[in-house]
């Protein structure tokens, strides 16, 4: 591998996305930016429900140029030892990580949005509204095609950089830390099934969330189960992701205080309040409950978003996902 | 209750659910032992959030004592959290007398263990391994359709899955307790995680699965 050619073909790849995803994010920005006006509007409802194929739409042609990026991402970032100047791997960097989170959880959302068929009409201006939120933020904040994987090219530029220079010690560590990303981060099977069920739980719970709310204002029952129905396709793959979680953990952050890291308080504070809503709503029929297993699923999906934020503003174990 | 239709379809009727206090007791309890944690949580990320800001080098000199801080608040509660769900088990198959002796002998046995090794984990364990024993009776049970095993949940798949799930969640906290660091840890661990997710899919799922056997109507009826 020559570090300088390796280089150009990274800043070539860059280009290609950059060209191909940068109007695709306008046309997201725009549309989305439509979606959340158009959502409360009860006039609009069929165009309403256009804008949201067309949302929809766009962030299914994104993940397609992602998926692109990131198998062309794979071939051309060679680990290479300097001691024996053979190829040890190559990393291959999942599509739900750093910038492209939000994305992922945007695309999930708003393919639930158009397959949910129980109390469509009614949910559809909340979940609109949300998918416009996390689009946003997906497009504005994440910006997966104009500032892709910041931390991880970061990374393998500074490998490449101590590769090139000639400094053999400089070379080994770049060569360590990348080794070790590698091995216990980006290659591992883990990160190609904990983060996109996490997802699809985040979706899910939305639309639990949304559902909430309309239990709440309208006091009949059947919002309610259809909070629960979302909420119980959302606590599976919650569950089984977070499991998964626990001996990979052991491994990879042996000698690490990672238990009370701020990502993991939060999951778990999460989970176990998706917990308690479940086990509570077995009591639904006593007096007063309804509203007590009503204010648990609420009080659950604002842990969920501080959760997700809690990457960001907390440093711990998961800062770097 | 909002007005309106019945609700899940899994919930049995409101005097069941009234014939059974230390159902609602543990329920109750537990709720407010995952409270009490989801808090803490909250609060100790708060807490991390502003140490960094505010503390010269805390996640290099303040991070660890924090950390002990943390543990030694959560261990009760944890504590707490683990004897509640070993309580929850033998519910399922004893009458309230026997329900009571059990349970108390579950803990003893604990205790005593705790008592004579001086560890905590070890007492948690014997305690946890009873409850994992009587989870398993409790499931077999189920399985073969006897009488003994009370949920407040209907229908037999859904019992089995719940059942299941938390034979899951008991193993589950035996490898958090004893096995981290055993080479037993990984296929305990992922059969406390298949039993967990095969049993969240049948307790959530069953009447997607349940098969209606109608016996065909004959002369003699």
């Amino acid at each position: 591998m020559n570090p300088v050619s390796t280089n150009t073909e990274l800043t070539t790849l860059l280009s290609a996305l950059a060209s191909i995803g940068g109007p695709l994010q306008w046309a997201l920005l725009a549309s989305a930016v439509f979606l959340g006006l158009v959502s409360f509007m009860p006039s609009l409802k069929k165009i309403r429900e256009r804008a949201l194929c067309v949302v929809v739409g766009l962030l299914a042609t994104g993940e397609v140029a992602l998926i692109w990026f990131h198998w062309r991402l794979y071939a051309i970032t060679a680990v290479v030892s300097p001691v024996t100047g053979e190829t040890t791997g190559h990393v291959a960097v999942s599509m739900w990580v750093e910038s492209e989170k939000l994305f992922v959880w945007a695309l999930i959302l708003g393919l639930m949005a158009l397959f949910a068929k129980r109390h469509r009409s009614e949910l559809l201006p909340g979940v609109c509204f949300s998918l416009a939120l996390i689009t946003i933020g997906a497009v504005l904040w994440g910006q997966p095609f104009t500032e892709p994987l910041p931390q991880f090219l970061g990374q393998y530029r500074g490998y490449l950089a101590a590769s090139g220079s000639g400094d053999i010690n400089a070379a080994m560590g770049a060569y360590q830390g990348m080794e070790s990303s590698r091995a216990y981060y980006y290659n591992t099977w883990y990160m190609w099934v904990h983060p996109p069920l996490l997802f699809i739980s985040y979706g899910a719970f939305v639309m639990s969330f949304v559902s909430t709310i309309f239990m709440w204002i309208r006091r009949h029952s059947s919002y309610e189960e259809t909070a629960y129905r979302w909420a119980r396709l959302g606590y599976l793959p919650l569950t089984f992701g977070m499991l998964l979680g626990f001996p990979w953990a052991i491994l990879a952050w042996q000698g690490e205080s990672w238990w009370w890291s701020g990502k993991v308080n939060m999951s778990i504070m999460m989970w176990l309040l998706y917990t308690a809503y479940l086990h509570g709503r077995l009591y639904l029929r006593r007096k007063g409950m309804w509203r007590v297993v009503a204010i648990l699923a609420m009080l659950s999906f604002l842990v969920l978003v501080l959760t997700y934020m809690t990457t960001y503003i907390v440093p711990g174990a998961h800062s770097y996902a | 209750m909002p007005r309106g239709e019945v609700g899940p379809v899994t919930r049995t009727n409101d005097t069941a659910a009234h014939r059974r206090p230390w159902d609602f007791g543990l329920t109750i309890a537990t709720v407010v032992l995952l409270g009490g944690l989801g808090a803490q949580s909250f609060i100790g990320t708060l807490y991390s959030w502003w140490a960094t800001r505010q503390i010269p080098l805390w996640t290099q000199n303040g991070y660890y004592g924090f950390v002990d801080t943390m543990n030694a608040i959560a261990a009760p509660q944890v504590l707490a959290l683990v004897v509640v769900m070993g309580l929850c088990v033998p519910k399922r198959l004893f009458s309230r007398t026997a329900l009571v002796a059990v349970s108390a002998g579950m803990v003893i046995a604990g205790v005593v263990v705790w008592a004579f090794t001086g560890s905590t984990a070890q007492g948690l364990t014997v305690y946890l391994t009873l409850a994992a024993l009587i989870q398993v009776a409790v499931v077999v049970m189920t399985m073969a359709g006897a009488r003994g095993p009370s949920y407040l949940t209907q229908g037999r798949m859904t019992k089995i899955g719940s059942g299941l799930l938390h034979l899951g969640f008991v193993i589950f906290a035996i490898v958090v307790v004893a096995l981290q660091r055993s080479p037993f840890m990984e296929p305990v661990f992922w059969t406390s995680a298949v039993l967990t997710t095969v049993g969240t899919i049948m307790a959530f799922y069953a009447d997607k699965f349940a098969v209606r056997r109608v016996r065909p109507v004959t002369p003699e009826d």
